[in-house]
């Protein structure tokens, strides 16, 4: 018997009975929905994560020192042991393109002249490249040991009248100091520009390390706003310390990523270094681009993602005992129906081919519409999470492969079942 | 096929081609606790082309004397020969065949298939033989308008009269082409004008060829055979020749020399009285 004439019959039944039916294949419907959407939700938050990290980007090391047991993101644990000369060394290596320190500095808040606006964080003091040319709006890059600032669009745009480039501003900072700087370049982007200040949009102002970390570093309530041709040795000892580096590799490519990152734990390990007279066994130095860096908040999101999965697997399971209970009840309801059809001359196989063909059938159709229903709700859920979407389509194909797979399991025994039923108790059968 | 031993003596050669159905000394025993001799010897040849009544009380084994004629089961002791082919050296696979091709079934509650059509109630057990939908459809509809449906072929049995279902099952039973019809209490479930036309039906496919056995406890039914078969306690009581019966006797006799079921022929043959059929089942 062809396989068109058991779907044909197969669906006659289905059709004879649509609340059974549709209730049945509701438990199915849920588990491949909530595997779907939480597959697509899952897909498009690690596409929306990969995609804040810009291609100049991945050339960028980030370095720090902290116990190699530290568990945690970027910056866990971190000290302060990395010293000017160690960045200018660095810098100076063959591998190496670019390095500079990294520090969040302390403030109050900042004002245009006019207006003052309370800022807690988001003064970062970085090298120039730091903010590179590509995200830039408008404007340039600061230049080291200049009063200049670069800021985001979200910093511009908290005073009433929008910071605009050759603007000053003046930064109070959590010492009671204040600086000055000139503004010279705006981002075209709100979110942060490396791993170390986290992706969410925030204001910021990005200054160069020297003068004003330095100056911070020299101490709080030094309070020498007139020291206008700050060198960058603070005060003045040559101890200011660097909590993290950035170092620039001379390409993206992994081979010269690589190169730096050697040629830069080979030197900032060795004896030469300022930092090496911290490093033991409890302190040591990572380096991580933003990629390697995220891999591990990847990590996470995956283990999250599989257990939600797991979960959402279990209503698949109860959706085949569903299945399974209800074609048991139909094998002896039908009962009767199996005696006819083997009196005119029905095989075993027929008789398994028709209710398997059945319960697959009520499989498919939960795949079907739990996929197209997983679907909706992936795409409403990322866009209420504001993250680009992106579809697990290889999961599409698996969900119905999986809905064949329940309705098989789940068909398999009431089919069994019906195909050795006696056609003559079937046929008495009331 | 047609070797013209489709004769009405009812003692028929027991291995030639004439005969479609032969029991010889047939024994079935149920262990219900104890040993219950449903049939115990029973011995009978059924020639194509003739209508055999089976008669008896309850519990004479007239069900099990029609489960092994209708290959649904096998005898404990001795052989049941269907359309020239031994039952019990049958597969159940071959004899599941055996019994969709050869033989065709009008059970007493007519036993359509609730969920399908008229139609695909009647070529269902062609579905079964892998025939193709055009030519199945085809065959279903034509043995339709020979029982006087032809303009009911898509309504479900629920939409369908005791009457019009029973003629639905006896068209399902014959579009095989069967080697016999195996009727069971065909019309105990009707009322006495219904029961009518159906058993002038079997009559008249009778006429054409069809070799017809029909299980019954009401006399008047029986006597529509050419012969009646009276069990009692699983052993054949007597066997009671009946002259002269059936409608036109005359058609009888002149089909009786070529027991054939071809539709074709019959259907030329017969094409006034559909109408009539048509009129009768409307009333």
């Amino acid at each position: 018997m062809n396989p068109l004439e058991y779907l044909r019959i197969a669906w006659r039944s289905i059709e004879g009975h649509k609340l059974r039916s549709g209730l049945t294949t509701l438990g199915v419907v849920i588990g491949i929905a909530a595997v779907i959407a939480f597959v697509t939700l899952g897909a498009s938050l690690q596409a929306g994560i990969i995609g804040d990290i810009s291609p100049d980007d991945q050339r960028n090391l980030y370095g720090w020192a902290a116990d190699p047991d530290t568990e945690g993101g970027p910056l866990a644990g971190a000290q302060p042991i990395f010293s000017e000369s160690d960045l200018e060394t660095v810098e100076d290596l063959e591998d190496v393109d670019a390095a500079y320190g990294y520090a969040t500095i302390q403030s109050q808040a900042v004002s245009n002249g006019e207006e003052r606006v309370a800022q807690g964080d988001g003064v970062i003091a970085a090298g120039p490249s730091y903010v590179r040319n590509s995200s830039l709006e408008e404007g340039r890059q600061f230049e080291m040991g200049e009063r200049e600032a670069v800021i985001n669009p979200a910093a511009a745009d908290q005073f009433e009248d929008n910071v605009s480039l050759g603007d000053e501003l003046e930064l109070a900072f959590l010492g009671g100091q204040t600086a000055t700087v000139e503004v010279v370049g705006i981002t075209d982007t709100s979110e942060g520009l490396s791993p170390f200040e986290g992706f969410e949009s925030s204001p910021r102002i990005y200054v160069p390390t020297d003068p004003y970390y330095a100056e911070q570093a020299a101490g709080f309530g030094f309070g020498d706003e007139g020291d206008s041709e700050g060198d960058g040795d603070g005060n003045g000892d040559g101890e200011t310390r660097f909590l993290a580096i950035v170092v620039e590799a001379e390409s993206a490519a992994q081979e010269d990523v690589d190169a730096a990152r050697d040629a830069a734990t080979a030197y900032l390990e060795s004896d030469d270094s300022d930092a090496s007279e911290f490093l033991d066994d409890d302190l040591a130095i990572t380096f991580q681009t933003s990629t390697e860096l995220l891999q591990q908040l990847q990590d996470v999101l995956d283990l999250l993602q599989n257990f939600i999965v797991g979960i959402a697997a279990i209503s698949l399971i109860v959706g085949s005992i569903g299945i399974a209970n209800i074609m048991l009840v139909s094998v002896t309801e039908r009962t009767r129906e199996i005696g006819i059809m083997k009196a005119v001359g029905a095989q075993n196989r027929d008789v398994l081919g028709l209710f398997l063909t059945e319960a697959i059938v009520l499989g498919v159709i939960g795949a079907i519409l739990g996929t197209a229903l997983g679907l909706v709700a992936g795409y409403v859920g990322a866009w209420y999470i504001d993250l680009p979407l992106v579809y697990p389509y290889e999961y599409v194909a698996l969900a119905v492969a999986v809905g064949i797979l329940v309705g098989v399991a789940s068909g398999l025994y009431p089919a069994w079942r019906a195909a050795r039923t006696d056609p003559i108790d079937a046929l008495r059968h009331e | 096929m047609p070797t013209g031993t489709g004769t009405d003596t009812g003692t028929g050669t027991e291995t030639g081609e004439g005969t479609a159905v032969t029991l010889e000394n047939v024994r079935k025993i149920y262990q219900l606790g104890e040993p219950v001799h449903a049939l115990d010897g029973v011995s009978l040849s059924i020639p194509r082309g003739s209508y055999t009544a089976i008669m008896g009380p309850s519990g004479s084994g007239k069900s099990t004397l029609m489960n092994l004629v209708g290959c649904l089961d096998t005898p404990t002791e001795g052989t049941v020969i269907v359309d020239g082919k031994d039952v019990t050296a049958l597969s159940e696979r071959e004899r599941t065949r055996l019994r969709g091709t050869q033989v065709g079934f009008v059970f007493q509650t007519f036993n359509l298939m609730p969920r399908l059509t008229a139609l695909e109630n009647v070529a269902l057990p062609q579905t079964f033989q892998g025939v193709g939908r055009d030519e199945r459809r085809e065959r279903a509809r034509d043995l339709l308008a020979r029982v006087g449906l032809a303009d009911r072929e898509d309504h479900l049995p629920s939409e369908l009269s005791g009457g019009q279902r029973q003629r639905v099952a006896l068209a399902r039973a014959l579009v095989n082409d069967p080697a016999l019809v195996l009727a069971d209490e065909p019309s105990g479930n009707l009322d006495t004008d219904t029961e009518a036309d159906v058993l002038d039906l079997f009559a008249e496919f009778h006429d054409a060829g069809t070799t017809m056995v029909v299980v019954t406890h009401e006399r008047h039914v029986a006597e529509r055979a050419e012969r009646i078969v009276h069990l009692l306690d699983g052993r054949i009581e007597r066997i009671e020749e009946l002259e002269g019966v059936g409608v036109e006797a005359g058609s009888g006799t002149a089909s009786g020399s070529g027991p054939t079921t071809d539709p074709e022929r019959s259907r030329e043959s017969r094409d006034g009285r559909e109408n009539r059929e048509d009129s009768a089942d409307r009333s």
